[in-house]
């Protein structure tokens, strides 16, 4: 599970201050595949960046299966990093002078997997993404989808616990979109991963179980199957449920009071930071 | 990560850029090139004053001297002076040397057919045995031996001259035969029979004979001594005897009180390393000193400066070939920052990376200072080769073991050196700079 809570992420920029995420907490359970979505601008990459450790937060948690990743050293996440979690990049970033296997078993080679032992694991899971016959090209030789496939297969091959991907259809065709698209929910479902991706396309977003809806560092939106997560909307949908029984004028209070009080700790939090 | 992937991935990493890493090895192959020729001149330079000194003499003794002592009060250089030398720590021989005021001929053969001149190092008994001699026939003569046992210079038997005959009287050495055996000489030391004459120069004076007993041949060595090839070796007072009875025969007197003098000692030492102390308590006494091994430390010291101005001439090509190493290597990371980031994302530590950068530098000095020995041993030759056929046999280069092991190490070093500081800014790269898009 992935769990976020209050984070925050400043950037300067010269004397100026952008606040890149605003006090985001969320949670995602062990194996959803989870599109965060937005424009550009949005925040949506940097929040992917702190779930993966690449960068740390100006403030608040992340934690995957329990472990406090934003507070680990680089020592710890590249240990880390080899064990848990996989990651497919928008420009695929294959090593250009290795075949599609050796890109394939590049992450196992740091983990210490020995070279017959990776390179048969790795030819198992091109094999799966249909790219048996193109184990000992180089990526200069393979179209951008097949490349992409070499990428997937580098993230999975592992065997993660999350794979964070990094607008992964973002230089395909619509195509190929579609079917790549396709493979990480299926395979993603079948190995019980945890898979969350970035991209700007709210259509593609559709396609995942769970979609949360970006702006200006803040989440707007959070939906699982369609149905939404944040609290004010479940708090509404509550009360037209309860609207016909009773009308509980108390919840509302209470939410409004919340409200106020995250506003206030807000002020605080930019406060300290000055 | 393992090593053996570690190395691959660094070979791979050089291979991708074969250009550049060819110039950059090629800088290491002209600095160890001229590292490892600049010190070969050097060591063959020592190594040719070595040889040079080893001809003149041993480098274990001193000559002890004193000439014209004016006054009475003066040290001598007497027999006791002499044992008192022995009782100074590490010398192992003493001995005064005794030169003949009278002419001596060795002969041997029917009416003194074969003649030649006796070239003598006369010594103490005692001191021949110590002296070190090696022998190559017959043995050394014992402390118990009869008088007038000596020990013949390897080659003194080709200097007797057949006094018979006008022409054609000598036998020499190198007149060797078809097979390359040289010829026999007129005399065989071993077997034949040999007198020591005594003869002074004017008609009328009269002869002292008497039989020698050569013990055996001592192998020529040039630094023990002219007498060990073309002489012969022999007891002090068997020498002083002969005057002593040539003189009598002659009617020369001679003052019979005075204790006897002598110009010249010499004193050996254990080892080259105690010659310094010996000789400065020999000056303390009064004496004169000369010794190979003090003159051998004067142009050691000499050579050692030629030495080190031309290793710090080859130095300085290989301080370019490091920067060109770091130059290289600092190319390749901004090169790589991509990559590099992917890398991290991809779980690779920080150590690995750092060794990877490492390894790669230590490459390229290896391949460069594997190239340059194999190229400084091919130019070695050759001019020795150019050197041996103008200078005739003086080596002009030598690369002992040690040279070569020592260029190859430095070299890995120096791109081990280099690489540094490019490999501690490749591990700052960020895992972000893989996601950033240029």
């Amino acid at each position: 599970m992935i769990k976020v809570q209050n984070l925050r992420k400043v950037y300067k920029v010269g004397d100026e201050k952008v606040v890149a995420l605003n006090n985001i907490s969320l949670e995602i359970p062990d194996g959803e595949f989870c599109c965060i979505v937005g424009t550009s601008g949005s925040g949506k990459s940097t929040l992917l960046n702190q779930l993966a450790g690449l960068e740390k937060p100006t403030k608040g948690k992340v934690s995957i299966n329990g472990k406090l990743i934003s507070k680990m050293t680089e020592k710890e996440l590249a240990k880390f990093r080899q064990e848990s979690i996989g990651f497919i990049f928008q420009s695929y970033n294959l090593m250009p002078t290795l075949t599609a296997v050796e890109n394939v078993a590049f992450p196992l080679m740091f983990a210490g997997v020995g070279k017959k032992e990776r390179e048969k694991r790795a030819a198992k899971m091109l094999d799966q993404m249909g790219l048996g016959h193109r184990k000992n090209h180089k990526p200069g030789e393979m179209s951008g989808g097949q490349q992409q496939r070499v990428g997937i297969a580098r993230a999975f091959v592992g065997r993660p616990s999350v794979i964070f991907a990094d607008e992964p259809t973002g230089n395909l065709d619509s195509a190929t979109t579609e079917s790549v698209m396709e493979m990480l929910i299926d395979i993603s479902a079948k190995n019980n991963i945890t898979f969350v991706m970035v991209t700007h396309d709210p259509e593609l977003a559709k396609k995942a179980k769970r979609v949360i809806t970006l702006k200006d560092g803040k989440v707007i939106a959070d939906t699982r199957d369609g149905v939404s997560l944040m609290e004010e909307d479940l708090a509404i949908a509550k009360e037209d449920s309860d609207a016909d029984k009773n009308k509980n004028t108390d919840e509302t209070i209470k939410s409004e009071k919340n409200a106020e009080k995250t506003v206030a700790s807000e002020k605080l939090e930019e406060n300290n930071e000055r | 990560m393992k090593i053996s992937d570690l190395l691959r991935l660094s070979f791979n990493n050089l291979k991708r850029r074969k250009g550049r890493t060819f110039l950059t090895v090629l800088g290491v192959v002209i600095g160890t090139c001229s590292i490892v020729l600049m010190v070969s001149i050097g060591v063959a330079l020592e190594k040719s004053y070595d040889e040079m000194l080893q001809g003149w003499g041993d480098l274990t003794a001193i000559e002890v001297y004193k000439y014209g002592s004016s006054t009475d009060n003066d040290v001598k250089l007497t027999d006791a002076v002499v044992d008192s030398f022995l009782e100074l720590p590490n010398v192992t021989v003493a001995t005064p040397v005794y030169s003949p005021s009278v002419s001596l001929q060795v002969v041997s053969g029917n009416n003194d057919k074969y003649q030649a001149y006796a070239q003598i190092k006369a010594m103490r008994k005692s001191a021949i045995e110590a002296y070190g001699y090696e022998i190559v026939e017959g043995t050394m003569p014992s402390e118990h031996e009869k008088s007038f046992t000596v020990l013949f210079g390897e080659d003194y038997a080709y200097e007797f001259q057949n006094t018979k005959k006008k022409n054609n009287n000598y036998v020499s050495k190198y007149d060797v035969d078809a097979d390359g055996n040289p010829p026999d000489p007129f005399v065989d030391p071993m077997h034949d029979k040999f007198y020591i004459v005594a003869k002074g120069w004017e008609e009328d004076s009269k002869e002292y004979r008497v039989q020698l007993n050569v013990s055996g041949r001592v192998k020529g060595d040039y630094s023990k001594g002219y007498e060990t090839v073309y002489g012969m070796i022999m007891d002090i007072e068997d020498v002083i005897a002969i005057e002593k009875e040539y003189n009598k025969l002659n009617n020369i007197k001679t003052d019979k009180n005075k204790e006897r003098t002598y110009t010249d000692a010499i004193v050996k030492v254990n080892d080259m390393k105690n010659v310094e102390d010996v000789e400065r308590a020999i000056k303390a006494m009064g004496f004169e000193t000369y010794s190979m091994s003090s003159t051998r430390d004067e142009l050691k010291k000499e050579t050692r400066i030629i030495e080190m101005i031309l290793g710090g001439l080859g130095g300085i090509a290989m301080l370019v070939s490091a920067i060109s190493i770091a130059n290289t290597m600092t190319m390749a990371i901004y090169e790589r920052t991509k990559e590099i980031g992917v890398m991290k994302v991809l779980g690779c530590e920080l150590r690995d990376i750092k060794n990877m950068f490492l390894s790669e530098a230590a490459f390229i000095g290896f391949l460069g200072g594997a190239t340059g020995l194999a190229i400084s041993l091919a130019i070695s030759k050759l001019l020795n080769t150019i050197a041996g056929s103008m200078m005739g046999g003086t080596k002009m280069s030598v690369i002992p073991p040690w040279l070569a092991i020592f260029s190859l190490c430095f070299a890995t070093l120096v791109g081990i050196i280099s690489g540094y500081i490019p490999a501690v800014r490749a591990v700052k790269i960020t895992a972000l700079s893989a996601i950033r898009h240029e």
